[in-house]
């Protein structure tokens, strides 16, 4: 396992060049089995595609104890751990004002029934989370739905807009300027700092999107304000 | 309430030393860019390093006092003056109900940081009181202050102590440690990034500072597959100009990072204007990392400070109101 060090703080562990499950896999393991050696000064670790960056207090330990410890971790081991994620369930509203680039897949011989029934109801796995906070880079979008951007982004993308921009889907937990085909929207936040989990997801959980009609946005929009909606999630792999 | 805002300022934001432990989740650290100016105001009031203050940028704000307290500054000279008389920076000042604190245009340096005893008092987001503002969290509002605003301050400090902030003498360049693609920049590339030196451009804000000088190109390309960013990381996009990335940077970039600014170095950056000039230098990261320990250690055993014999600094209680009463 190659450790390198680009920063006073930081230490990363590079594996592999591309987007891959596998690989994924690998690094969700390797999050999971450093947390579980419970090194003294480890502050965050952050996943990415390709490489798991752990960042320390340089007042608490150093750099060489760190690698150390990291050295001694058998690589080959990690993909045998059986390793828990969760499936959540993030309800959405296709079409209409909530997704106004439904339509636009037609350029792509789909029709919007086709275009939900593609993207809807299907594990998306989250690799890694950017770009702003909650945002999930996802894998697993169907290759009828890739889709280059569009040409003049919007300036304002509402909160909880799911879309498609290239190869990938993904939601917007702020609104943001963009340039992804809107295909609807969730009403659940992705953000709130009054929840326990403030995100609900992680890198190496995946992602299902559940269609619902405006009635039942409007329902779970309430029952969110009443402060009685669960999220549903299940819990997969492992014990 | 402690403070009223008369006038923004350019860009004033409440921040901490930022909210760390959640980019695995996409959350920018964001924070005071000046690290060092910020804790040394609020060493010189007593505070708790981490208290959260304000950051002023290129030119400051203008408050009313709405209780009596004591507040210090510390980074960019921005003319201070209270109650219409000019006040020196980095020394703690006492101020009173009713008076006017005002900043203005930033002289030697970029931001300036005003702490305010006990702390400003704002919602905690993920444990941190710094503004995020491209995600609109934390600090006031999440956003920038605006002329009405009222400033809330924590519990009371210890008591703001008798030192002054003394000069701060440093190497003019700024260190940069070789960062995750340098080896897709051959020795010419690496010539130009330690050479003469580059621009800030205007395009130098909270989430990163763009620069403009000799071109630099990677060999296999200036894209890479989204990695998480670091405080400092030196992303070349094609076109070859760097982009220092800084506090309120996205957690995750897609283009060839040549270095790191050595954190020991991110105070005299952040503090420079555009139209300055910054020039690189490399170093390992072993040796940033002893230099960053050592500089930490510097402001946190008070090397920074001096006893301060000068006692104009302090505003006589009485001043301001006869200034005001003689006005009717």
């Amino acid at each position: 396992m190659e450790i390198r060090q680009f920063a006073e703080n930081a230490l990363t562990i590079q594996m592999g060049e591309e987007i891959d499950e596998q690989i994924n896999r690998k690094l969700v393991a390797l999050r999971h089995h450093i947390e579980g050696m419970e090194i003294e000064g480890i502050d965050e670790i952050v996943l990415s595609y390709t490489s798991l960056i752990i960042y320390f207090d340089i007042f608490k330990t150093d750099a060489g104890a760190l690698k150390e410890a990291l050295e001694g971790i058998d690589e080959a081991a990690l993909l045998e751990e059986e390793i828990k994620y969760r499936v959540i369930e993030i309800p959405v509203c296709y079409g209409g004002e909530y997704g106004p680039d439904l339509g636009n897949f037609g350029e792509n011989g789909l029709s919007e029934q086709e275009v939900i029934d593609l993207h809807a109801n299907r594990e998306y796995l989250v690799y890694m989370l950017g770009f702003m906070p909650g945002f999930p880079y996802l894998g697993g979008l169907d290759e009828k739905l890739h889709k280059a951007r569009l040409e003049t982004p919007r300036v304002r993308i509402p909160a909880g807009s799911v879309g498609i921009g290239g190869r990938q889907t993904g939601m917007y937990p702020f609104e943001s300027p963009g340039g992804w085909h809107l295909l609807g929207r969730t009403p659940v936040p992705l953000f709130d700092p009054g929840r326990e989990e403030t995100i609900l997801y992680a890198a190496g959980d995946r992602i299902i999107y559940r269609p619902i009609d405006e009635a039942e946005y409007r329902r779970i929009e309430d029952d969110i304000a009443a402060g009685d909606y669960e999220i549903k999630y299940e819990m997969k792999g492992g014990q | 309430m402690v403070l009223k805002v008369k006038n923004p300022g350019l860009y004033t934001t409440v921040q901490d030393l930022g909210r760390y432990g959640h980019q695995a989740e996409g959350f920018s650290p964001a924070g005071a860019m000046d690290y060092r100016a910020f804790m040394l105001a609020n060493q010189l009031l007593g505070n708790d390093g981490n208290a959260p203050g304000l950051e002023m940028t290129f030119r400051g704000a203008s408050f009313e006092v709405m209780q009596d307290t004591v507040i210090a500054a510390a980074g960019a000279d921005m003319a201070l003056s209270i109650d219409g008389t000019p006040f020196s920076i980095g020394v703690p000042i006492p101020v009173f109900k009713g008076s006017l604190i005002e900043f203005g245009a930033a002289e030697n340096g970029s931001r300036t940081y005003l702490a305010v005893s006990g702390g400003i008092k704002v919602e905690l987001v993920l444990d941190s009181a710094s503004t995020h503002v491209r995600s609109g969290i934390g600090g006031y509002r999440g956003r920038t202050l605006e002329v009405g605003d009222v400033i809330g301050i924590g519990d009371a400090a210890s008591a703001p102590r008798p030192y002054r902030i003394s000069a701060i003498e440093e190497e003019e360049a700024v260190r940069v440690i070789p960062g995750q693609q340098y080896d897709r920049f051959n020795e010419e590339m690496r010539e130009k990034l330690f050479g003469e030196g580059y621009t800030l451009t205007k395009d130098c804000d909270r989430m990163g500072y763009r620069l403009d000088g000799p071109e630099l190109v990677a060999e296999g390309g200036h894209d890479v597959l989204s990695e998480p960013t670091q405080l400092g990381s030196i992303q070349v996009p094609k076109g070859g100009k760097p982009i220092v990335l800084l506090n309120d940077r996205q957690t995750a970039g897609g283009y060839a990072r040549i270095g790191t600014v050595a954190r020991v170095d991110i105070p005299k950056l952040v503090q420079k204007h555009p139209g300055d000039t910054v020039r690189f230098e490399e170093i390992s990261v072993e040796e940033a990392t002893a230099l960053y320990r050592e500089e930490m250690k510097k402001i946190r055993d008070g090397g920074y400070l001096e006893v301060n014999n000068d006692f104009r600094s302090h505003v006589r209680p009485t001043a301001g109101k006869l200034k005001r009463i003689m006005e009717r």
